[in-house]
């Protein structure tokens, strides 16, 4: 081997050590910071009760907008648990993706729906409406049947048309809101309704729980390791990293699965873009841009909770599915809104939220794989330090250990939690487990998504989901 | 090298001893939060249950010393005496206060009065049921507080306020900083009806237009019709926004003798009181409103043409007829269209 190459490859070497202590020293402040962040909320929320809020008149009323494309397993489901929602006023539009199986005539059928003739101001452009229908048994439900447009943004657009109200809540249609998640989630617009423009709430999975009447009965640890993998990392994304953010003023991600806005603010930039792969992020960046750019004082904040189910993939390959799509949004932001990274004129968003994103979150998987093909290359040269390369693994086993505990007990902090003892057991297990292959997986699956994106292939893909029934 | 190795290996040791710590302290966190929940419900029990002994009798030597005996556990205390405050009225109601007075009024003021942002909030929340005169530069340092701790004296203040606490707040309100007037919006608006006085007193003082402005909204969001005459007398208000929210109240207290003031605002030079005052006249169905509402079809705003076609939606058969003539012309086809708009949203209802 040229020594020339053996150079080059050591200071690669040095680079991905140096990378490793950065990625791992920003997510532990990370946790710092949420931990703080968490217990300042409780601190705060637990002299301002939700029935409190229920009370105040300042508190908006929100359209809450579900699409649903090929939902019909849970769809009826998550509908009855949006109806029994704790909230002063609110109306549920239900967006019915052009869906080729029968999520549209299982919701005439439960809720008694007749199509309506209702008036409404077309500001978003969006896939025809075929149809709107309401029930007078249910008089906060509005369902719209659309022609599919390919995604969720699409959707959404159609329903920030028909919405009345001046906050939106954009769900999945096979979420499960907490009955008082959105009084919880709402408290930032009534704090400080001039600044807020979005409130995100902790989305957790809802595999192997006993969900009754469109309401969690009973938390359980999933039998699915897969499943176990990701409640696990959901606590590290939510409660760890979007604490994070939300207390550098950096959030730049307002979950798809659950979030509120403010509608004119969402309409102001145009509403959801069709075309972008991950909306969520899409249309925060641009309420960011607009907001810098005219000048507009403005919060995005992060609650740690009000809380969402949702349902997670049971199998490897629709999990690879997922991420994939997320990776490859994440990608297509950077290309539309490249030009905001470490330009001054976006504040801690351009100058810190985007390029960390661009370091570690987008750029993470591609170092780790180049770090594992140098390692693999170093093993056919001969030139691997074993019991060196064993300790390190060690160390990068236990800080990704150390940083799943971090992120449980960040969960214990927050209030809801598994409630046996054992469960923190299993999941103390599959902190440790998770780092030996799961994590692996991922950061392939997310390299991969590169091809994928330049490859042109960016179809949302078919999910599958038991759906609530099933539990 | 060596050095590298004995550099990750400590490393190792430490994180792995760090790691192990954190899920010891899970474990015996929760444990404790367990313990702390078991007893605060146990406490809490036994206190409601003194509470409604002491409730039923008429000695205050017992409700001061019931008082006295829990002045010890004052946040399982005040939970007990909010929940109840919110419940219970007159002599009842009374009785918290005494025992509030005893056990806590003085802690109440020294969290109200501190730096640290908890105990201000803590303080915030008793504002509504337990305010006595004097407090009034209380709710207005809590009103100027950060959002959080502004939200929690709002809501306090607005749920129960006390007949003494009216005057209180509205004087609070006269003199506080126009930045700061929204914040009582609320606060005026749980008050409904027994804000009228206060309003009327305030709108007759020269305050900022800020102000002025909610207090007409106000009249509007609640309604208190006795309080007409004094809003339409801005009617004529140099500002903008003002007329705004009079053609707004008008139209929600609704009284056939507002008909002349809001025909005037339907011919205000700003289009948004115009649709505003068409929206209103709408609302009162008067048919001395036809001719301007048919001529409003024909304006070049949106909104006004949209207002007008609802308002002549609202009349009957008189305003069908209207939107028919408007409908069939065609010297205006923006006019016609919404005309026939509105027929077609008539028919359908008629179907319906």
């Amino acid at each position: 081997m040229k020594p020339g190459l053996l150079v080059l490859i050591d200071i690669f070497t040095r680079g991905i050590l140096v990378y490793f202590l950065l990625i791992n020293a920003a997510y532990m402040s990370f946790v710092v910071l949420s931990a703080i962040g968490i217990l300042r909320h409780l601190r705060w929320t637990r002299y301002l009760q939700t029935k409190e809020i229920f009370a105040s008149p300042m508190a908006k009323p929100i359209s809450i907008i579900a699409p649903a494309f090929n939902e019909e397993a849970g769809i009826t489901e998550s509908v009855r648990s949006l109806l029994a929602l704790e909230y002063p006023q609110f109306e549920v539009i239900v967006v019915n993706d052009g869906s080729s199986d029968a999520t549209l005539p299982r919701l005439i059928e439960t809720f008694g729906l007749k199509p309506v003739n209702r008036i409404y101001r077309k500001v978003l452009e969006s896939q025809p409406i075929l149809g709107i229908y309401a029930s007078s048994d249910y008089p906060l439900l509005v369902v719209i049947d659309k022609v599919n447009g390919g995604g969720k943004a699409d959707a959404n657009n159609a329903a920030l048309n028909i919405a009345r109200f001046p906050l939106f809540c954009a769900i999945d249609g096979d979420s499960v809101l907490d009955r008082d998640s959105l009084l919880r989630v709402v408290r930032p617009f009534l704090e400080d309704p001039e600044r807020v423009m979005a409130v995100g709430g902790v989305i957790r999975l809802s595999n192997g729980c006993l969900v009754r009447q469109g309401q969690m009965a009973c938390l359980r640890l999933p039998r699915n390791n897969l499943v176990r993998y990701q409640i696990l990392e959901y606590f590290r994304a939510f409660l760890g990293g979007r604490m994070g953010m939300s207390m550098l003023k950096s959030m730049l991600i307002v979950s798809g699965a659950f979030g509120i806005f403010r509608k004119d603010i969402a309409l102001a930039c145009g509403g959801y873009n069709p075309n972008a792969i991950g909306e969520d992020i899409d249309l925060v960046v641009r309420i960011r841009r607009h907001c810098y750019r005219e000048k507009i004082p403005h919060s995005i904040v992060f609650v740690p909770d009000p809380i969402c189910w949702t349902e997670a993939p049971e199998r490897w390959r629709v999990l690879a599915r997922q991420r994939g799509r997320w990776q490859r949004g994440l990608l297509q932001t950077f290309r539309l809104y490249g030009r905001m990274v470490f330009n001054p004129r976006y504040g801690v968003v351009g100058l810190f939220a985007l390029p960390f994103y661009l370091i570690f979150e987008l750029l993470g998987p591609i170092i780790e794989m180049l770090g594992y093909l140098t390692f693999v290359l170093l093993i056919f040269w001969n030139k691997v330090d074993y019991p060196f390369a064993l300790l390190f693994f060690a160390v990068s086993v236990v800080l990704g250990t150390l940083l799943s505990i971090s992120s449980i007990f960040l969960e214990e902090l927050s209030s809801k939690r598994y409630p046996r003892f054992r469960d923190i057991f299993v999941l103390g297990a599959y902190s440790v487990l998770e780092n030996l292959y799961y994590r692996q997986f991922l950061s392939l699956v997310r390299a991969k998504a590169f091809l994928d994106y330049f490859r042109g292939r960016n179809a949302w893909g078919k999910m599958e989901k038991k759906g609530f029934d099933g539990k | 090298m060596r050095i590298y190795s004995s550099l990750v290996l400590a490393s190792f040791l430490g994180l792995m001893a760090i790691t192990l710590s954190l899920f010891l302290i899970i474990l015996v966190r929760r444990a404790v939060v367990q313990f702390r929940e078991r007893e605060y419900a146990a406490r809490y029990r036994e206190i409601e249950v003194e509470l409604l002994k002491r409730l039923g009798e008429s000695s205050l030597e017992k409700t001061l010393a019931f008082a006295d005996r829990y002045a010890g556990f004052p946040r399982v205390l005040i939970d007990v005496l909010l929940n109840y405050a919110r419940l219970l009225w007159g002599e009842e109601r009374a009785k918290l206060s005494v025992i509030f007075d005893r056990a806590l009024r003085s802690r109440f003021r020294a969290d109200a009065s501190s730096r640290r942002l908890v105990r201000r909030l803590y303080a915030a929340r008793l504002l509504g049921f337990f305010v006595s005169p004097g407090d009034e530069a209380i709710i207005q340092s809590f009103l100027r507080d950060p959002p959080i701790v502004r939200l929690a004296a709002a809501n306090a203040i607005a749920q129960a306020p006390s007949m003494d606490a009216v005057p209180l707040i509205f004087r609070a309100f006269e003199t506080d900083e126009v930045g700061n007037a929204h914040a009582y919006k609320s606060i005026f608006f749980s008050l409904q009806v027994r804000a009228e006085n206060g309003i009327r007193e305030s709108l007759r003082k020269p305050l900022d237009r800020e102000k002025i402005g909610i207090l007409i909204e106000i009249v509007g969001a609640i309604p208190i019709c006795a309080l007409a005459e004094d809003v339409a007398a801005f009617a004529g208000h140099p500002d903008k926004e003002i007329r705004l929210r009079v053609a707004r109240t008008l139209g929600s207290i609704c009284l056939p003798n507002l008909l002349p003031v809001l025909l005037r605002l339907a011919g205000d030079e700003a289009w948004e009181v115009v649709a505003q005052a068409v929206k209103s006249l709408g609302r009162l169905g008067s048919p001395g409103a036809l001719d301007v509402l048919t001529q409003a079809l024909f304006s070049r705003q949106w909104h006004i043409r949209y207002n007008a076609r609802e308002a002549l939606l609202n009349m009957g058969p008189e305003g069908i007829a209207r939107l028919d003539r408007v409908a069939k012309q065609t010297l205006d086809h923006f006019a016609a269209d919404m005309a026939t708009m509105g027929l077609i949203d008539a028919a359908a209802k008629e179907r319906a």
